[in-house]
């Protein structure tokens, strides 16, 4: 089976600082792959680098086979790749429908077919038919969270990258959140998800990379990596298991 | 990011080093060329003066806008509101009240000084770009205020007529000494600045605001301390330069050509650079001997050059020039060496 | 009386201001860009117009007709030729650039036209007024200011309700995670300058009709789209529209105390809003 996503000896860098030293990953299709490692180990920069957000050759990252790397972000969401940014990166000034249909119309422009409709958001999500009109801002931090998850989907997406979803939430909202994934595996979108959360992560995903100062150490499926393993993988040889 | 213990490797006894042997150079060329502008009279006619004394006037202008748009991310172009000030100052202060030309000139500073100051706290609410269009504002406040204002005759301006009571050669003198003090305090009182403490932290500024604000910089203290004393400088080019003039009027005192100049000299010679300043200077000074005379077509090419330097080639001749050679003229870099270690 | 006269003719002179104003706040709020040719865009716009109805006799309808959508084509060039390479956080690369385009344009309009003050002839509907509650208003002016608010209205209509609006208010609110969506920014920064230049148009057909142009006029347009966006605030197209209002009849009222007096009037008004209110009298706020 053929990787609908793949990367190939990713490097990226942000001036002199190289953060990524050759990451090579893939993804199947509709398959789930959590990517773990702690701050500062190029989790962010790996998904920036796939979305073209920051300068990569073209053969490093590859969709459905075809050399992609480097390519506007916009061509890249065209082509079939959504993102939920770290930090949510809503439109602030703008309601919360307005913000869904940002998304909405970008897909209908390139007439983009996937299935996610507004009404069936608000059936993942109900609090975003509620609160259509409110602007963003004036949301609590899960509800914000739903928007950018939302907004995503609207971008009708093979390829759904999202960038710790959980950062900053309660726990009570963070299993309603993780308890959507499912339901969007479910219409066959796959998936990498980067985590902190360890045992979220592994939960949640079929198998798993780990990342260590820009470098994949460890990968394998979720439920058979161990503790142990991740103990190393995630803090480097040296510092021994936690 | 992983911690380097530095306790542990042996710190190597190094020498900091701060001048080059091209700034060795440059640096005698640049005293000796202030030394031979201060005896102008000596050597110059009185139309080779007045030539020089508009270069220096330039040079003046275009390094204050450089500290300004350059160091401190401040893009003015209403610079020309102190260069007028402060030659009304000085024309009020020495026609009107009696007081000695020449001292009027240091005490006709305090002028542009004191408006900065309010200036800057208005201003710097503006945001980015709109901070410009501010200072443009500023200057034709300045120019209608003075304009309407019966102290300096209105709209019909003022002559210096006082500069009647000494003899040609000693206004020479006069010009030349004030036009050496003037490049010394623009030029070589940037060139301290960027060796100071202060330098470090301006050259932070300059590549960086927000890392520079984050690593103790303190930034809105520094850009206000720049605007007063790009402010001052300014209105020093503009006492000089209308002194030389004998005349004022308020079309001439807040001429937008002034920052069309300031702009045109820093960006084709280099932002961010004292040699950057010196060429596009000359480069503008000789290009307005030959082609001013073109009048229309010639501000056409300035434009387009000012345009193309904007899009292609934003860091000037100089950037250009120090990209091949590594020989600067004022070196501002601290360079370790190690003694033991030829 | 002569106060309320002051007052309405001030109302009227904002018509005219917010038709340069509006497309500086669009520019502004969604490139964080201003553009210092602004003006003389208006001026060789206005020049242009004057030249073709003098050649070919064309009445104002018709020079709007063709000089609205040469001021989009204009504005769409200048966004691919120059403002989409110097579109970014930094401030000085797009002054720089635009500061220079002024120069040129300014200087190639003098060369072409001379420096004289020139106007569009109306055929008479320059000098009609009517008369309303004991003020004589000119026919003209109230043209001007009915456009400029069917501008606004119609500004603020497609910003809030058509896609190129929202991702135009996406674009600015965020532009990376606007392109996270799948919006190309620069199409919607070129279509922006594009309604910004077209506007101008509108501009320079009814500033060469109220009043005369001349090559050097565009500084001064400048400068009063500026300040009427600053006074207003709130940043979206209403916030412009009022603070020409304000401009206009702080500039009316102050021609009235002195003729000398009336352009200060409006720079005063303008720093002491920036004193007091610096997020302009409409503007909420911000952090």
């Amino acid at each position: 089976m053929t990787a609908v996503l793949s990367t190939h000896g990713l490097i990226a860098r942000y001036g002199d600082f190289q953060a990524l030293y050759g990451v090579d990953t893939e993804l199947h299709p509709g398959e789930a792959v959590a990517l773990i490692g702690a701050n500062g180990a190029g989790k962010s920069t790996f998904l920036r680098s796939i979305m073209g957000l920051l300068p990569v050759a073209k053969e490093m990252v590859r969709l459905d086979g075809e050399p992609v790397g480097g390519t506007a972000t916009d061509r890249m969401v065209q082509k079939g790749i959504a993102i939920v940014p770290e930090g949510r990166r809503l439109f602030t000034g703008m309601s919360v429908e307005d913000n869904l249909r940002v998304a909405i119309d970008q897909a209908a422009r390139i007439g983009a077919k996937g299935g996610w409709t507004l009404s069936r958001l608000h059936k993942l999500f109900p609090i975003l038919a509620e609160k259509a009109r409110s602007q963003v801002q004036s949301l609590s931090g899960g509800q914000q969270q739903m928007v950018a998850i939302g907004r995503a989907l609207l971008c009708q997406p093979r390829v759904l990258l999202c960038d710790e979803i959980s950062l900053g939430l309660a726990p009570k909202v963070i299993r309603e959140i993780y308890a959507a994934l499912p339901e969007i595996r479910a219409a066959g979108t796959a998936m990498i998800v980067v985590e902190q959360d360890v045992g979220l992560a592994q939960s949640a995903s079929d198998r798993l990379y780990c990342m260590l100062e820009g470098r994949v150490t460890l990968t394998g499926k979720s439920g058979d990596v161990t503790r142990e393993q991740i103990g190393k993988a995630y803090f480097g040889a040296s510092h021994g298991v936690v | 990011m992983s911690a380097v213990s530095y306790a542990a490797t042996a710190v190597p006894e190094v020498q900091v080093q701060r001048q080059t042997p091209s700034g060795r150079i440059a640096m005698t060329l640049a005293l000796a060329g202030i030394v031979a502008v201060a005896v102008m009279p000596w050597w110059a006619s009185t139309g080779t003066i007045r030539s020089i004394l508009v270069l220096c006037c330039y040079i003046a202008v275009a390094q204050m806008w450089n500290l300004l748009a350059g160091y401190a991310g401040l893009v003015s172009v209403g610079q020309q509101a102190f260069m007028g000030a402060a030659g009304y100052a000085l024309f009020v202060l020495a026609q009107t009240f009696g007081i000695n030309p020449f001292l009027a000139v240091f005490l006709s500073l305090l002028v542009p000084a004191v408006l900065a100051v309010p200036l800057y706290l208005l201003l710097h609410r503006l945001d980015g770009p709109y901070f410009s269009i501010g200072t443009w504002v500023v200057a034709e406040v300045f120019r209608l205020v003075c304009s309407n204002l019966p102290i300096v005759n209105a709209g019909a301006g003022m002559s210096l007529r006082v500069m009647k009571d000494y003899s040609a050669f000693e206004r020479n003198v006069a010009m030349s000494w004030l036009c050496a003090g003037m490049l010394l305090l623009t030029v070589g009182g940037s060139y301290w600045l960027l060796r100071s403490r202060y330098g470090l932290a301006l050259i932070a500024m300059r590549d960086n605001p927000v890392a520079a604000a984050s690593q103790g910089v303190n930034v809105a203290k520094l850009r206000f301390l720049i605007y007063v004393a790009s402010a001052v400088g300014c209105g020093l080019a503009g006492a000089i330069y209308f002194m030389a003039q004998l005349r004022i009027t308020p079309g001439s005192a807040f001429d937008p050509m002034w920052a069309n100049v300031a702009i045109f000299i820093v960006m084709v010679g280099g932002i961010g650079s004292i040699e950057g300043v010196l060429i596009g200077a000359l480069i503008f000074f000789i290009a307005d001997r030959w082609f001013g005379a073109y009048g229309a077509t010639y501000f056409v090419v300035l434009g387009l050059m000012t345009l193309l330097v904007a899009l292609y080639a934003r860091t000037g001749i100089w950037g250009l020039i120090s990209k091949r050679w590594d020989a600067p003229w004022f070196p501002i870099r601290r360079k370790l060496v190690d003694p033991n270690r030829p | 009386m002569e106060w309320f006269d002051a007052l309405v003719q001030g109302i009227l002179l904002g018509g005219m201001y917010a038709q340069y104003a509006l497309g500086m706040a669009l520019m502004f709020g969604v490139m964080r860009i201003v553009n210092i040719s602004h003006g003389d865009l208006v001026i060789l716009l206005s020049l242009i117009g004057i030249s073709m109805a003098t050649a070919w006799g064309l009445a104002p309808v018709s020079v709007l007709i063709i000089l609205v959508p040469l001021a989009v084509l204009m504005g769409w060039v200048l966004q691919k030729a120059v403002l989409n390479r110097v579109v970014g956080s930094d401030p000085l690369p797009s002054l720089i650039a635009t500061f220079g385009l002024s120069i040129a344009l300014q200087n190639l309009m003098l060369q072409i036209w001379s420096a004289n003050s020139r106007s569009l002839p109306g055929h008479g509907i320059e000098s009609q007024s009517i008369e309303i509650a004991g003020v004589y208003v000119g026919v003209l002016p109230l043209i001007v200011l009915a456009v400029a608010t069917a501008l606004t209205w119609g500004l603020d209509i497609v910003l809030k309700h058509t896609r190129f609006g929202r991702a135009l208010r996406a674009a600015s609110a965020d532009v990376e995670a606007a392109s996270m969506t799948g919006i190309n920014p620069r199409a919607v920064y070129a279509l922006a300058t594009a309604v910004a230049v077209g506007i101008l148009g509108f501009a320079a057909v009814f500033q060469s009709l109220r009043s005369t142009v001349a090559p050097a006029d565009g500084p001064a347009q400048l400068i009063y789209a500026f300040e009427a966006v600053i006074i207003g605030g709130m940043g979206a197209v209403w916030g412009a529209f009022l603070g020409s209002m304000v401009l206009g009849i702080a500039q009316a009222i102050g021609f009235r105390i002195d003729p000398g007096f009336g352009v200060l009037a409006g720079h005063l008004v303008f720093l002491f809003v920036l004193a007091t209110r610096p997020q302009g009298l409409f503007g909420k706020a911000t952090t």
